[in-house]
């Protein structure tokens, strides 16, 4: 066997996404020293928690044929209530402990709920999961308009300088964020990949008839696929409220589609029936190391900083679909 | 009849070979195709009948050897690298495949000129078109409305569209993948009607099917693949279908069809049907099934046998007038699941569509439908892989490379995997829909030795089939169904193909009220 | 598999491009709202204008400049000018005064000169200089106008930016000065600081108000939007329009006396590079520079128009 052989045989589609994580790496070594900082790592490693977090419930309902544009609405909806309630309570109740634990419940209730609805529409209305939560992502985006004012709710600074802790503090050097960001992604990972809730969404996701014919509760896995997202949305946001301590109008603007990029560029097919919790992760990271290293240099004008990003985007998409079809 | 080996071939293939990536698929062909003859293809499933086809119509490039073509100006040359459909079907050589090819949410007029619009200047000649297409489809004795869009009708007018849209495009080499195993006996009459007269014409049909009676009947010449290779080519008339079958396997063939002994008169009443009904689809059908039976379900196309089924084992529901007892229990299927865990399955007749997952392995298609045997929440992968290599074996799947997807393998192994996936959650009764549709007489006979099998094991098996032959080899009883009624069930010496006709036509029935024959 | 050895190679080229600090160097950071409009726009081009022209004149001096598209983003920011570039001190202009109130006492605690432009914090003990325009002066000197061209019983309309704390002070700027003169408000709408807004908005108040004297736009953006609706509606000769900022495209309408734009009034992007080069004067020379400045919003007329035209800047 010579080496070509042993080439061929690594299954670049699934080594894709690393290689790309590899290669950016790379270029932020050689374009800054200060790149491998431990400040700089750590910062990229909280900051990329957020959409990762996100990321990973959205592969479920990608994988399984499903989409979801109101995260990013969602979470703005969603810190937006957390936000109303912490401020509410801080008169009645003393302990801030108390106070955050309560907004965490109210969170992940919240988020839990608002996938209800959208699993519900989907699959009892069979409206289309594209203009389902293009409507739910305009009804949640005005809500926190309305309930913000116009304006930005803050959260009071008492509570918030003890919940700030949750962003900034860290346990071994490692930021919080990025410790729930690598528990979510291992329970994401043995969920889709080694339980039967999970071989389901891969039925679904590439022939729902099948999946019907096979016994599979369609609705109900996809429905719950959307309950995850919007408790992975719920998660995403307890860690993002204490960074900034606000939400308003421009809360998570974008965040749908920085999500739905980083589990594409990761390996999961948009159409359904495949999904890589691990690629999910390796996207949110090229996502976030991109912005940084552009903040390393000033070798490009920032007003190109959307076109590039845009650009990796593409070139990081079409490699792995390039060597996909060759390899079909 | 003109001695058409004299004429040019309008078609020859030399040393045709064709490879994906490493797989040598078809070795060395050397074929003519000529005018006013009609060529029957037979060979198992994974002969190369349907990559010969196309590589002949453009639909996949030549590895290597060369096609030769007598070009509609006279001329002769071979086709270069530019051989593609477009270029195919300029010089009208067409190919009808097994699966349909059409636009469903336009027209019948639409598609049938896909490609080919006739134009007043710029605009669409729309009403020339549709009276053309009205024509083509007359004289295929389909009389819908050619503005009808595709989605709506039913699958054997879509098959009659897609030669009509081949008549439009004036071929000179009309190649049929299959194309009679959507349709009913008088279609193809039909059918076999219009091909006489295009070899009258002087067009040169190609035909592939394996129902080898067809084959007796309209092909004058026979070639015979196997494995890739041209094994020979004969004359039809000095073939009998004995000749063919041996042919196309390559060995002597036991009888198709097992000896079925009857199971014994203790046996138990596993399911009992009683004035079942479905809004629409199915008025009255009342039958019982016992364990170690097979119970045979013949009807014409649209007579409401899968509706049936499908409502049986909990994908459509009932109407709460029908009543459906399983071993002794009165069930109502909420769903597909909840059957499966009483020990009722269904083999779904769409294979593709709605058995298997194309673009899956082998092995995640196998365990699908019984996930719930090795897991609580975490998949025990291990009894998974156990249980897979089991089903291989005992269903002989073949496979160059079990890693690959379900989509590649050939329809006899597809088969055979579905039947593996069904049987893997251990049902006692098992409905089984056309389980032989477009596969070889290699793979069928592997089947029906199976069903047999399962009978003799003590399973109650029901199985639905358009095939009358396979419905008299298999079933111990035969229920026949006509437009939505069970009208009776047949037994011992009724059950013989004339007699199952009359009743599936309607001119006979066994049920009691409303002696008047319903249908037409 | 090609390819991506290519990439890497391509990567490895464009490294030289990483710049690293020489010894006894110092570092600004500035971070500022990405070039979304017009006066964004006039931001970032005197921004980088200054940079350029300091570093060229100061050789030991470096300015690192982000910019950001949402708050979020700022905090970013501010995070890698500590992390990567090491700055010493801070000029920054924030998106939204509550949410980065936080971030921008992370960067004070570090030990780095903060300089705040335009916008302030929740907290104002954080910065060591403020630079700003005067929100409320500039809606008093166009309210000034108003009441020195109108009488009582006129109608004017009023469009506002985005809902912010910048928009109120310059709305209660306005009214209060408005008080007492018998001028008639007929209706107030967020044009949020553009010009398609500007121009749906004017439009609808056209519709519905057959008898406007004058309208204050309040910000040249919103102003472009608005005469190009009162154009369309056939109305430019009834009615003036008071804008904001000091746009180029307004300002040389003023200097040539357009009777629908006759006046501006001033609210500078270049504030940024006021506050940029008060920043780097504590580096060069060490003089005393704490404290606040507010910049004054003088009425842009015929006459001294010429002084506030930059033909240059994208604003």
């Amino acid at each position: 066997m010579t080496d070509r052989n042993f080439f061929s045989k690594i299954n670049l589609k699934a080594a894709g996404p690393f290689v790309a994580l590899f290669a950016l790496f790379m270029i932020g070594v050689l374009v800054n020293d200060a790149f491998l900082s431990v400040g700089n790592i750590t910062n990229i490693l909280a900051r990329s928690s957020f959409i990762g977090i996100v990321a990973i419930g959205a592969t479920f309902v990608i994988t399984a044929g499903g989409i979801d544009l109101s995260v990013g609405a969602m979470a703005a909806f969603i810190s937006g209530c957390m936000i109303i309630i912490m401020n509410a309570l801080s008169n009645s109740i003393d302990s801030s402990i108390v106070i955050i634990l309560l907004a965490i419940l109210a969170s992940v209730l919240v988020g839990a709920f608002a996938g209800l609805i959208n699993g519900l529409l989907v699959t009892r209305a069979k409206i289309e999961a594209f203009i389902v939560t293009l409507g739910t992502m305009g009804i949640y985006r005005s809500l926190i308009t309305y309930m913000a004012d116009g304006g930005t709710l803050s959260l009071n600074f008492a509570i918030g300088d003890i919940y700030s802790e949750v962003y900034y503090g860290d346990l071994f050097g490692i930021p919080y964020p990025a410790w729930v960001f690598l528990t979510i992604a291992i329970s994401g990972y043995i969920l889709l990949k080694k339980t039967v809730f999970g071989r389901h969404c891969f039925a679904i996701g590439s022939n729902e008839k099948v999946a019907l014919y096979s016994a599979i509760h369609v609705d109900r896995a996809k429905t719950i696929t959307y309950i995850l997202q919007g408790i992975c949305v719920s998660i995403a946001t307890i860690i993002y409220v204490p960074r900034l301590g606000s939400a308003s109008g421009q809360t998570g603007i974008l965040w749908e589609l920085e999500a739905i990029a980083a589990v594409i560029i990761g390996g999961t097919v948009l159409k359904g029936g495949y999904g890589r919790i691990w690629g999910t992760v390796v996207g949110a990271l090229i996502l976030t190391l991109i912005s940084n290293i552009l903040n390393l240099t000033d070798a490009i004008s920032n007003y190109l900083n959307g076109a590039v990003q845009g650009i990796i985007i593409i070139v990081a998409v079409y490699l792995q679909r390039g060597s996909w079809r060759k390899s079909n | 009849m003109p001695d058409t080996s004299a004429n040019q071939p309008i078609l020859a293939a030399r040393q045709l070979s064709k490879s994906f990536g490493d797989v040598r698929v078809l070795n060395n062909i050397d074929l003519n195709v000529h005018g006013g003859e009609v060529l029957a293809l037979l060979g198992e499933n994974g002969a190369g009948k349907s990559t010969l086809v196309k590589l002949l119509a453009g639909f996949e490039p030549i590895t290597s050897g060369t096609l030769n073509l007598l070009n509609s100006d006279g001329s002769r040359g071979n086709t270069g690298k530019d051989w593609d459909v477009r270029a195919a079907e300029r010089q009208g050589v067409v190919l009808i495949h097994q699966e349909l090819n059409l636009a469903e949410q336009l027209s019948a007029t639409d598609n049938i000129f896909l490609g080919n619009e006739l134009k007043q200047g710029l605009l669409l000649n729309e009403r020339l078109m549709h009276q053309r297409a009205r024509e083509y489809l007359e004289s295929l004795n389909c009389n819908i409305d050619p503005r009808e869009q595709i989605s709506r009708l039913e699958v054997s007018i879509k098959q009659m569209i897609e030669i009509a849209k081949a008549y439009a495009k004036q071929s000179r080499v009309l190649i049929l993948d299959e194309p009679t195993a959507v349709l009913t006996f008088k279609e193809s009459e039909v059918l076999f009607a219009l091909i006489n007269k295009l070899k009258r014409e002087g067009v040169a049909i190609v035909y592939i099917s394996h129902k080898l009676d067809e084959i007796e009947n309209i092909a004058d010449r026979v070639v015979i693949l196997r494995d890739g290779y041209l094994i020979g080519s004969y004359q039809s008339r000095e073939l009998d279908k004995d000749d063919m079958a041996r042919l196309m396997v390559g060995r002597e063939l036991t009888t198709l069809f097992p000896t079925n002994p009857k199971p014994p008169d203790s046996a138990k009443i596993v399911l009992k049907l009683t004035r079942g009904s479905l809004p629409k689809l199915i008025s009255r059908a009342s039958f019982q099934l016992c364990s170690g039976e097979v119970l045979g379900f013949f009807g014409l196309v649209g007579s409401g046998r899968t509706a049936l089924m499908e409502a049986i084992v909990g994908l459509r529901k009932l109407s709460s007038t029908s009543k459906l007892e399983v071993n002794g229990r009165e069930v109502n299927y909420k769903s597909l699941a909840t059957a499966r865990d009483d020990g009722v399955a269904y083999l779904t007749k769409d294979r593709k569509s709605s058995g298997l997952l194309l673009n899956m392995g082998l092995r995640f298609n196998f365990s699908l439908f019984s996930l719930n045997k090795f897991s609580r929440f975490l998949i025990d992968q291990k009894r998974e892989q156990q249980e897979f290599d089991n089903a291989i074996k005992i269903f002989d799947i073949r496979a160059g490379d079990l890693e690959i997807k379900v989509g590649n393998l050939s329809g006899g192994n597809q088969q055979k995997l579905l039947f593996a996936k069904i049987m893997a959650a251990d049902p006692s009764i098992v409905i089984i829909d056309e389980p032989t549709r477009g596969i070889d007489i290699g793979t069928r006979s592997e089947i029906y030795r199976y069903i047999a099998e399962l009978a003799a094991n003590g399973h109650a098996i029901i199985l639905v089939s358009s095939d009358m032959l396979e419905v008299i080899g298999l079933s111990h009883r035969v229920a026949v169904m006509c437009r939505g009624e069970l009208v009776g069930i047949l037994e011992g010496g009724e059950i013989e193909e004339h007699e199952i006709m009359r009743y599936a036509t309607g001119l006979k029935s066994k049920l009691m009220k409303d002696g008047e024959p319903r249908c037409d | 598999m090609k390819t991506f050895y290519r990439l890497i190679l391509v990567s490895l080229l464009i490294s030289p491009l990483g710049i690293s600090q020489p010894l006894g160097a110092q570092t600004i950071g500035v971070s500022i709202p990405a070039a979304t409009h017009g006066w964004t726009g006039g931001l970032n081009f005197h921004a980088e204008e200054t940079k350029n022209r300091l570093e060229a004149a100061n050789p030991s001096l470096r300015i690192v400049l982000l910019t950001a598209n949402s708050a979020s983003e700022q905090a970013n920011d501010l995070e890698d000018l500590i992390a990567i570039h090491n700055i010493d001190a801070l000029v920054v202009l924030p998106f939204e005064s509550a949410p980065l109130t936080g971030p921008v006492q992370n960067v004070k605690r570090q030990g780095v000169f903060i300089t705040v432009v335009d916008r302030g914090l929740s907290e104002p003990n954080i910065q060591d200089v403020y630079v700003a325009g005067n929100n409320a002066e500039m809606g008093r000197v166009s309210a000034n106008y108003m009441k020195q061209r109108l009488s009582a019983g006129d109608n004017i309309v009023i469009l506002r930016g985005i809902p912010t704390v910048i928009d109120d002070q310059r709305f209660n700027g306005f009214m209060s000065e408005l008080d007492g003169s018998g001028i008639n408000i007929l209706d107030d709408q967020y044009a949020n600081w553009n010009r398609d807004d500007g121009f749906t908005v004017m439009q609808d108040f056209l519709s519905r108000f057959p008898d406007i004297d004058a309208v204050w736009a309040q910000d040249d953006d919103i102003a472009i939007g608005v005469i190009q609706a009162v154009r369309q509606a056939r109305r430019q000769d009834e009615l003036f329009i008071v804008g904001g900022g000091g746009m180029k495209d307004i300002v040389r309408r003023v200097m040539a006396g357009d009777a629908l734009t006759p006046v501006d009034v001033l609210y500078p992007p270049s504030m940024i590079a006021t506050a940029i080069e008060l920043t780097a004067l504590k580096f060069i020379s060490n003089v005393p520079i704490s404290g606040e400045y507010i910049l004054g919003s003088p009425l842009i007329t015929p006459e001294n128009a010429e002084q506030f035209y930059y033909p240059d800047s994208p604003f």
